[in-house]
């Protein structure tokens, strides 16, 4: 459990624009253990998502170093980086990002076609991570005609289906009513029960609450990481 | 629905690949079949050199009058023990008449071997005699076609007298029905005449347009194309053989000459067919290019759980070989219909023999040529996909 799995040390992104360099993120550092649930929030513009797509290897930063499970991001090829993505990494959107023509099943199956899983096990896989989830009478639903709850929970059962060791979800419940966006944590409380490590980017206290610990950024800079106070209320009173 | 409009510009140019590439190998088996029908003993001698040998036509093949073979050349050529006929001819253009009815048909004067020489047999009434050619006797021999066209169907039109160039000639036998020959002549509009009373009375000449002289069978074919040649230079008093008056033809130079002229013709053609390949494969890459926009953050998503820039690569490119290879097919079996269409069309209502063709050939290529434009136009569409920022593509709107 106390195994490191995030270590960010003076991170720095920088983009190049015509008149001055944009500094998104600036000396941020921070370690996250194995099975942590930590939340990253900040207001609009602070840079909570430069930060993710870094820690998410979507996104390479300008200076500092940055080491998943004591891999260097630098050390490592796009494809490397990749295969990492595929294998240890689970995506959740505020969008969802569902391809809406396929179905339930083929949209959880996504991940698995670029891992070398056989065909027989690739149905398991996408079968227990849609019952993990609660959807399995809606496998064959095409994507489109889902609710937005259901969706996202969908979404959430394409991160699960590789068995990733960290799951990032951006702004999750940003496009949910309260009793979806209630359903979506409980899911994702349960995945960081279950051992998981899961990094919430969120602007809203009350989804930043339900993990161990929150990390505030401001103007690219890590204001605060603090761990938060362990007073569980019920969920549906978190989204009234 | 987009995907089927943008496909049809690859099954209209592989369906035009495949029906020119038919069409040009039924029409070239066709006359192949048709000059072989005219026997590999029998060689053309035609007036006029042919450009020492260079693939050019004799002079008199171009319209020019050439007067040098002559009956002399006739009497030394049959006097050869390698050569067992010599059949002279003259042709004009005429109007014939019988009654009402007028048609302007080629007339032949040949004399009376002509018809066992060149196969030609008689439905109605007999051929006409060597006695015939020698009184100068007026009598002809018409094919089936001009038969039916000048007496119709109900008159029998032996012993009818017809006018042939204001002369009156008696119809003493009717011809066999033998279709189009070689060079697309229709041998039933045929008129024959006694080659006496066509070369001095109805054209006024002392030549010949050519000679079709039947080789001796004991004789090989090239040697007794050497002889005529030396016959010919010894009454022409030619010493050097580049300036030949006179083009000696074989079937085999004959199958060689048409079968260039074919094949380049059909390659030309599918040439002018494969432009419409190319419009097809533009469209192809412009509705890749669409499609990739469109899916833009399907390709952010893809990346992000792991998708690598290759398998992107390959997706688009999977899909647009899909596209132009279902369009290509399709396009063959398009174009199987239009030339079993064509065969039926042509068997029915023409009595040229077409031949069905549908070489297997055409089909590969197809095939491999759309499964090249697939790669060729989708390749541009795929490394855009391919390389789309994740977070970028994640984010589009």
């Amino acid at each position: 459990m106390n195994e490191i799995s995030i270590e960010v040390k003076n991170l720095r992104k920088e983009y190049q624009e015509e008149e001055a360099p944009t500094i998104a993120l600036s000396d941020v550092s921070f370690t996250i253990k194995k099975g942590e649930f930590v939340s990253i929030m900040g207001p609009s513009g602070s840079g909570k998502s430069t930060l993710l797509h870094i820690l998410s290897f979507l996104d390479r930063p300008t200076g500092g170093s940055y080491r998943f499970f004591g891999r260097g991001i630098d050390d490592m090829t796009d494809i490397e980086l990749a295969h990492v993505r595929n294998k240890q990494m689970g995506f959740v959107f505020q969008s969802f990002n569902l391809l809406s023509r396929l179905t339930v099943y083929d949209n959880v199956e996504i991940p698995l076609l670029y891992s070398d899983i056989a065909p027989a096990e690739r149905e398991a896989k996408v079968r227990e991570a849609v019952h993990s989830v609660g959807l399995e009478e809606k496998l064959f639903i095409e994507a489109g005609k889902l609710s937005g709850g259901q969706k996202q929970r969908v979404a959430i059962a394409r991160a699960l289906v590789v068995n990733p060791d960290t799951i990032f979800a951006d702004e999750p419940t940003g496009n949910l009513d309260s009793v979806s966006g209630a359903q979506v944590m409980d899911i994702l409380e349960k995945l960081h029960d279950k051992g998981h490590t899961v990094i919430l980017v969120t602007h809203e206290t009350y989804t930043a609450e339900f993990a161990d610990r929150i990390i505030r950024i401001k103007d690219g800079t890590v204001e605060s990481d603090k761990a938060v106070e362990k007073v569980r209320r019920s969920k549906t009173e978190f989204f009234k | 629905m987009r995907s089927v409009l943008t496909m049809l510009g690859i099954v209209i140019g592989i369906a035009s690949v495949i029906i020119l590439m038919s069409i040009g190998q039924s029409a070239q088996d066709l006359i192949v079949g048709q000059v072989q029908g005219i026997g590999s003993n029998l060689i053309f001698v035609i007036p006029g050199g042919s450009n020492n040998g260079k693939f050019s036509s004799p002079a008199s093949a171009q319209g020019i009058v050439i007067t040098t073979l002559q009956q002399t050349d006739v009497d030394s050529l049959s006097r050869e023990p390698s050569i067992s006929a010599v059949l002279p001819e003259v042709r004009g253009q005429a109007e014939v008449v019988y009654g009402d009815n007028d048609v302007t048909e080629t007339y032949q004067g040949e004399n009376a071997n002509f018809f066992a020489v060149r196969d030609f047999e008689m439905a109605q009434g007999y051929a006409f005699t060597q006695t015939d050619v020698e009184s100068f006797n007026h009598v002809a021999v018409i094919g089936s076609d001009l038969a039916t066209t000048l007496f119709g169907a109900n008159i029998d039109p032996v012993g009818k007298m017809i006018r042939v160039k204001n002369t009156q000639f008696r119809v003493v036998g009717v011809l066999v029905k033998k279709g189009t020959g070689p060079l697309g002549v229709n041998q039933d509009d045929l008129v024959l005449v006694p080659l006496s009373v066509a070369q001095n009375q109805l054209l006024g000449i002392t030549y010949f347009n050519d000679l079709t002289i039947e080789a001796n069978s004991q004789y090989n074919i090239d040697f007794v194309q050497t002889r005529i040649s030396s016959i010919l230079q010894q009454n022409h008093g030619i010493t050097d053989p580049n300036k030949d008056d006179f083009t000696i033809e074989t079937q085999a130079s004959i199958l060689s000459i048409l079968g260039t002229i074919t094949s380049v013709l059909t390659l030309f053609l599918a040439a002018i067919a494969s432009i419409s390949l190319i419009v097809g494969g533009i469209g192809i890459m412009n509705i890749m290019l669409v499609s990739v926009t469109e899916r833009t953050r399907e390709i952010g998503l893809r990346k992000a759980v792991g998708a690598t820039e290759r398998d992107i690569l390959q997706q688009f490119l999977i899909e647009s070989i899909f596209l132009t290879l279902l369009g290509g097919i399709i396009g063959i079996l398009f174009g199987l219909v239009v030339v079993s269409l064509v065969y039926v069309v042509a068997t029915t209502f023409s009595s040229v023999g077409w031949v069905f063709a549908f070489p297997l050939s055409a089909v590969f290529l197809s095939l491999f040529v759309s499964t090249a434009a697939g790669l060729a136009f989708g390749i541009y569409p795929a490394r855009q996909a391919a390389r789309k920022n994740p977070i970028d593509a994640l984010r589009y709107e």
